[in-house]
């Protein structure tokens, strides 16, 4: 029964069998982390909007590029089932609206959550064990470098972090060393992201060939 | 025990083949897939799946639309909605079995 389990899940692994998902993550943190280190005045912050649909299409389009001319001819196509969208929907609906209420919290400068706030990329961390870590052995490395990179951000002193993000946007409403944790953080994941991503896909490639002609 | 063993015989056959097993279950996850992926994932021959595909066809489990991806040919493979119950059937009788 329990071979029958896993045959259920590997459809789920193929996902990021090529290490797009984790380069698709990493491309939007580092983005993200740019976007947020904008200063008030730069020019690209008063289009930041734009500048962050513009990431969001690049990776939805880079993604499928990929898999059409890369992933698919090699080792098959697979349509996922959309079984749970409203579901994920509302999740990301109540986590989305769970931001601005955090910012509320960061901007009442008596509450310092910079140290909670940094221990969520174990969250992050676990996360990413569980979805893509899982199949593949190497990949427990990175989960130990981005606990390892949660727990460095946690206790860094506060020069360090409000040094990262003195320039930045944000810091107008929110404490600087807040800013600068969430700035560290998501260079760190992001840049571990797009490492990992980066070997996976040279690897898919330097293991896999298409097949002569498909199929049937 | 005798029920046990009636459970074991009322096993559905066009499923309980290995090759077929994996196919049903791989096919169950996905809302669709191709030839390709099942060959990749499964590590079975060409001709091998292909006859298992014709037997899960013929029993009403998968349907099976011939395409193309640009110009080559896709064959994309989907379990029905009678091939989705008899996995789910399936799995329990055998974990009643076992």
């Amino acid at each position: 029964m329990d071979q029958v389990g896993s045959l259920l899940d590997r459809p789920k692994f193929y996902r990021n069998i090529d290490g797009v998902a984790e380069l698709g993550g990493g491309v939007m943190c580092l983005g993200c982390a740019l976007l947020l280190w904008l200063p008030a005045d730069s020019v690209w912050h008063r289009i930041s909007i734009f500048a962050f649909a513009g990431l969001v299409l690049v990776i939805h389009y880079g993604t499928k590029a990929i898999k059409a001319h890369i992933t698919y001819p090699r080792t098959g196509f697979v349509e996922y089932r959309r079984r749970y969208r409203w579901l994920t929907a509302i999740i990301a609906g109540a986590l989305a609206a769970l931001v601005p209420v955090g910012l509320v919290i960061a901007s009442r400068r008596h509450w310092d959550i910079t140290t909670p706030a940094s221990l969520i990329g174990l969250v992050f961390a676990a996360a990413y064990a569980y979805q893509i870590a899982r199949p593949v052995r190497w990949k427990w490395v990175v989960v130990w470098a981005m606990t390892l990179g949660s727990l460095v951000i946690a206790f860094l002193p506060a020069d360090v972090l409000r040094a990262l993000a003195n320039d930045s946007w944000v810091t107008h409403p929110v404490r600087t060393r807040l800013v600068g944790t969430i700035l560290l953080s998501l260079m760190i994941y992001g840049t571990m992201l797009l490492i990992s991503g980066g070997i996976s896909l040279w690897l898919y490639v330097r293991h896999t060939q298409a097949p002569a002609q498909e199929g049937q | 025990m005798n029920r046990q063993i009636r459970t074991i015989a009322d096993l559905d056959r066009v499923i309980h083949e290995p090759g077929r097993l994996m196919i049903v279950a791989l096919l169950f996850a996905v809302e669709r897939s191709d030839f390709l992926y099942l060959q990749h994932e499964t590590g079975i021959n060409k001709g091998t799946l292909s006859s298992h595909l014709s037997r899960l066809e013929e029993a009403g489990y998968i349907e099976v639309t011939k395409t193309y991806r640009g110009k080559v040919p896709q064959t994309l493979l989907r379990l029905t909605g009678a091939g989705r119950k008899a996995f789910e059937q399936y799995r329990r009788k055998l974990k009643e079995a076992l």
